[in-house]
């Protein structure tokens, strides 16, 4: 159980957000198919599905990575992803052309965006980290 | 020949693989399962409920947010 920590840290990132996204994309299939909202759905999945899962496990793999005088607390580290995905999330909205993610709507989402993700690093990527025995 | 390949393969597959004496298990699993499952129990604190409350509300004034947050998850 000690080997490959960096994958066990991966895997436990990634955990989430692909189990989310069971969820986001129902919401998102009903909201264009069932309530015809007309968002491009097949360019707004994009961010979703591959970009934040894959940044959920590399950013678990940096915890692992960082020695325990330059860690914050687990929630918190979680809770700085935020900072870096939403510009990503904003710039990729603008290219694909999405008007569900504007600038003022990324201000308005930031401080639910922080807790949200604090909750979920400290309690669920936390739980999964102790049960892979990552960190 | 066939039966005295098979023979000598027999030999050296027992000579190869030390047998096995003793597969009982030596105590019983189960109550160190449950410790365990004990330990990984999520305690939230009383500032994670006041955070997941307020979450909630936010989320009940400000409902065109959720496709935001969705979409960040």
């Amino acid at each position: 159980m000690n080997k490959h920590p960096y994958l066990r840290a991966y895997l436990a990132g990634i955990a989430v957000p692909t189990m989310f996204m069971l969820i986001v994309l129902t919401f998102f299939i009903v909201a264009r198919f069932v309530y015809n909202v007309p968002v491009a759905i097949e360019r707004l999945l994009v961010f979703p599905m591959a970009v934040v899962p894959n940044l959920w496990g590399v950013w678990n793999m940096l915890y692992v990575r960082l020695d325990s005088r330059h860690r914050l607390p687990f929630g918190i580290h979680g809770a700085v992803l935020v900072l870096l995905l939403a510009p990503i999330g904003l710039t990729l909205a603008k290219a694909l052309d999405l008007w569900i993610v504007t600038p003022t709507l990324v201000i308005t989402v930031l401080p639910v965006g922080l807790i949200v993700y604090y909750l979920a690093w400290k309690h669920i990527v936390g739980f999964f980290n102790q049960l892979l025995r990552v960190g | 020949m066939n039966e005295r390949n098979d023979e000598k393969l027999r030999e050296l597959l027992r000579s190869a693989v030390a047998a096995v004496a003793d597969t009982e298990l030596k105590q019983d699993l189960w109550p160190r399962m449950l410790r365990k499952l004990d330990e990984q129990t999520i305690r939230a604190s009383w500032l994670d409920w006041a955070l997941i409350a307020l979450v909630s509300v936010w989320f009940f004034l400000f409902p065109e947010v959720i496709p935001a947050m969705l979409y960040h998850l």
